[in-house]
């Protein structure tokens, strides 16, 4: 397990290429600004440094866009805008989102972006933004959006074929299936909203299951694509679920990892039980956000960011699967 | 018989005879259009020695018709047009359908009655008939969704290609209740324009408002809304708006009211004058009469938050407290609209207003106050598009503008109630379940009923044929052997798979002429006498049945 010390602010959101340990790159957005590591975590500088900033640029998000080879290309939202880099954070272009200042607090690519160049950004009070230009110009698309209020944004896996995205907010849960250009309401129930998280599982053409973790009423799970939702029976307790984050496991199945306030829950059997992640050693600064780019098998490596800005990387062991 | 001017009365057989020449001579003229390769009605001018009115829309064919020279006969006319008419208001299309259904089961029917069937016994089973389609129309009905598929069903209700995209592209994003306004370009092309956010149509109550000459309007960021219907006629009205602002350090506010004072306006101007400090604009609050402003009020009061001040209730600004206003992230106003993008009301509160106006509207048959709760839940959803006609002369872009607007009226049907096999395939589809009915009819009038409705469902078919140059009995029989969901491409010349071919019907539209022509024909069947009032054809400045203001 390694750590950082480096600064001691919030990590508000994880990003990392499959090989971070092995020559790829990991990035944590920060209240400080976004920080990248080319060891596996183990050290980090400023993502920012080509832009000589005089003040720390909060960074609420980031997001890697999927490629197969070649430099990569990050994306970082702060407030009012959100930076582009092409070549794995050295240098940066910034889009600037229209006037008052929008805060982009989660960012969606799209898993064809290498054909489709669609990048999406959820913020709050403003809706959702879109580019279809690989984050160069920016648009608001919230027709059908009733709440702008966007908390959390989760793009389908298939997104090429079934173009679906999500949007959680203030009040449920909307749907898009054309892209991001309009939004529909989804029947998930007004007074479990807050919606501050979604996950939707990898084979999600096959099975529609998607999740939605809520303020204060716990967890729910819809097996239909969102058309009905049901309260997830092994969850406990109404701590808020910050991020919900799925992956494969391993021989076709997947896992889901729940980030509430003081703890990351893991279930393998699609949410029915549920059991405390056992990482030992973990510091007594609550967890803020989780990313597994190696996915939910055994042996994966996982980024864990803590409320204090510290990043740790964890291990996934047979007693979690 | 043939009924002259000096008679008042008309008898049976006599009434039978004009209703059939009059109702004959509407369809007859509408029958032509149906079709996507349908031919055009040309019709005279009566006040300019313009060219002729080329028409292929059996709506508009109807609404020209005013009158037809045989005074009895023109009943019978003035009968259909009407009913025709009121389905284009209400559907968009579907006129041609109704006028070949209508006509078939009337020319039908008065032979059953002259054989000594009872008429209102007729009606009745006929009714009862029509029954069976709905619910075989409702069976055979599937959802639609996407660009693609809104295209083509776009394209079977005005056949053209580039509109039809268009209008796909846009109600794929809008949705059934989108708010689309459709206006005459300035270039030849046709484009489409996304606006964000909700506007209306009332701008500035001052251009001395107007900061930004450019484009003509003034933007505020980050705005309290003072929401009301108020009549601000002295300074000491606006006062207390301008002071809660200011004390509450509101230093971007717009104001909405329905009038404001010159004494008034310049007591907001010298606000105005410091705009890092303080900035303010006042539009007139939208909405004809009380009832429209009262439903603005309502509409904004749920975006923006706060409360709405009603002049009715006795309100005055007097009383006004910070939480009163509203607030948006960003507002705009021009010299004719406002906007108003990212209000800051609740949003749980505005997703429950909007669901209540979608059940009102579900609810009521009212077309025009149907057709005002769709402007106001399209208001409400959170953006509008705009789509730019173009063409070559001032006929075509009327023309095809007036074409947009049916077909937009027709999607807005398909989203809604989904869509069936076109070309008349869903109702010739409805052949096996008339048959079945046949079989188990109760008695002769029953039997007559399903008899008349089982050639019926086949007439759109054949008058589409025919109008393509095809053999109408060959091109049903073709589309009958391939089962249900069949119907005849004249395209391309062979019974395909409507629905997998792409030609697509709105449900709505298709029910709605089924009812039209069917109830319709059963109806005139039971009409026994004409009576005429003296003075006669007066009825040729016959106002139409709804949307009167707009004549």
């Amino acid at each position: 397990m390694a750590e950082n010390h480096a600064e001691r602010d919030s990590v508000y959101g994880l990003a990392a290429t499959p090989d971070f340990l092995e020559g790829g790159r990991c990035y944590a957005a920060r209240a400080s600004g976004l920080y990248v590591s080319a060891d596996g975590g183990r050290s980090w500088r400023d993502a920012y440094r080509s832009l000589a900033l005089k003040t720390p640029l909060t960074t609420a998000a980031v997001a890697l866009a999927p490629q197969t080879g070649g430099e990569q290309t990050v994306f970082a939202g702060v407030l009012g805008g959100i930076l582009r880099s092409a070549d794995s954070g050295e240098r940066w272009t910034t889009a600037t989102l229209p006037s008052p200042p929008p805060y982009v607090i989660a960012i969606a690519v799209s898993p064809d972006f290498e054909q489709d160049g669609l990048v999406f950004a959820a913020t709050i009070e403003d809706g959702v933004f879109r580019s279809w230009d690989r984050g160069t110009s920016w648009a608001a698309w919230n027709f059908g959006l009733l709440d702008l209020n966007v908390y959390a944004l989760e793009i389908s896996p298939h997104f090429g074929r079934d173009q679906t995205l999500y949007a959680g907010t203030e009040s449920g849960i909307f749907c898009s299936t054309n892209g991001g250009r309009a939004w529909r309401e989804v029947p998930f129930p007004m007074e479990a909203a807050p919606v501050l998280s979604l996950a939707i599982s990898p084979v999600f053409s096959t099975d529609g299951v998607l999740f939605a973790g809520t303020e204060s009423s716990g967890l729910f799970r819809s097996d239909d694509r969102g058309a009905s939702w049901v309260a997830v029976r092994g969850w406990e307790g109404g701590a808020p679920v910050n991020q919900l984050l799925i992956a494969e496991s391993g021989a076709g199945g997947w896992g889901i990892v729940a980030l509430t306030g003081s703890s990351v829950r893991h279930s393998t059997d699609g949410g029915t039980r549920w059991a405390n992640l056992p990482i030992t050693d973990l510091p007594d600064a609550a967890p803020t956000y989780i990313c597994a780019p190696q996915g939910l098998a055994t042996g994966a490596s996982l980024l864990i960011g803590l409320e204090d800005g510290r990043v740790i990387v964890a291990e996934t062991s047979d007693s979690q699967s | 018989m043939r009924p002259t001017n000096s008679r008042r009365l008309v008898f049976q057989p006599g009434s039978y005879a004009s209703l059939q020449s009059g109702a004959n001579q509407i369809v007859n003229a509408i029958r032509p259009t149906l079709g996507p390769l349908p031919r055009v009605v040309a019709i005279d001018r009566i006040l300019d020695a313009r060219m002729p009115e080329l028409l292929d829309n059996g709506g508009t064919i109807a609404k020209r018709i005013i009158q037809v020279r045989d005074m009895h006969a023109d009943v019978g006319a003035m009968f259909v047009r009407e009913s025709l008419w009121q389905l284009q208001e209400q559907e968009g299309d579907g006129t041609a359908t109704a006028a070949v259904l209508f006509q078939s089961v009337f020319n039908q029917g008065v032979r059953h009655v002259a054989a000594g069937y009872n008429a209102r016994r007729l009606q009745m089973r006929l009714e009862e008939a029509m029954r069976v389609i709905l619910e075989e129309l409702t069976r055979m009905t599937a959802s639609v969704g996407g660009k693609r598929q809104l295209a083509q069903v776009a394209n079977t209700v005005c056949h053209d290609a580039e509109l039809s995209e268009l209008l796909g592209e846009i109600f794929d994003i809008m949705g059934e209740y989108g708010r689309l306004e459709i206006r005459e370009g300035s270039g030849r092309e046709l484009e489409r324009e996304y606006v964000e956010g909700m506007y209306w149509e009332k701008g500035l109550l001052s251009r001395e408002l107007i900061r930004d000459w450019t484009h003509v309007r003034s933007e505020l960021e980050n705005a309290a809304v003072f929401i009301s219907d108020l009549n601000l006629r002295e300074p000491e009205d606006l006062l207390p708006i301008l002071v809660c602002a200011l004390q509450n350090e509101q230093r971007r506010l717009l104001i909405i009211a329905n009038e404001i004072s010159d004494s008034a306006m310049s007591l907001l101007l010298a606000n105005n004058r410091k705009p890092d400090e303080f900035q303010a604009l006042a539009v007139r609050t939208p909405g004809y009469g009380v009832e429209e402003q009262a439903w603005f009020l309502t509409d904004a009061a749920m975006l923006c938050g706060g409360r709405p001040y009603v002049r009715e209730a006795g309100d005055h600004p007097r009383g006004l407290r910070p939480e009163h206003f509203g607030q948006a992230r960003r507002v705009w106003a021009g010299r004719e609209n406002f906007g108003i993008i990212g209000g800051r009301g609740a949003p749980r509160l505005l997703r429950n207003h909007i669901a209540e106006l979608r059940q009102t509207f579900e609810g009521s048959l009212d077309v025009v106050y149907r057709s005002k709760l769709e402007k106001r839940i399209g208001k409400l959803l959170g953006g509008s598009a705009t789509l730019r006609i173009g063409g070559v002369s001032e006929h075509e872009i009327e023309e095809r503008k007036a074409r947009a607007e049916r077909t937009a009226l027709a999607v807005r049907g398909a989203l809604r109630e989904g869509v069936l096999p076109g070309g008349g395939a869903a109702l010739l589809a409805c052949r096996p379940a008339l048959r079945a009915r046949l079989r188990r009819a109760a008695d002769d009038e029953e039997a007559a009923a399903y008899r008349i409705l089982i050639d019926a469902v086949a007439e759109p078919m054949a008058a589409l044929a025919a109008n393509a140059g095809y053999d109408p009995a060959t091109a049903v029989g073709k589309a009958e052997e391939g089962g249900p969901g069949f119907g005849f491409d004249v395209l391309g010349g062979e019974a395909v798979r409507m629905a997998a071919a792409g030609i697509l019907d709105p449900a709505s539209v298709q029910k709605a002429a089924a009812v039209t022509g069917i109830a319709s024909a059963a109806l005139a069947l039971t009409i026994d006498v004409l009576v005429h009032r003296s003075g006669q054809p007066a009825h040729a400045s016959v106002r139409p049945p709804s949307k009167r203001k707009r004549l």
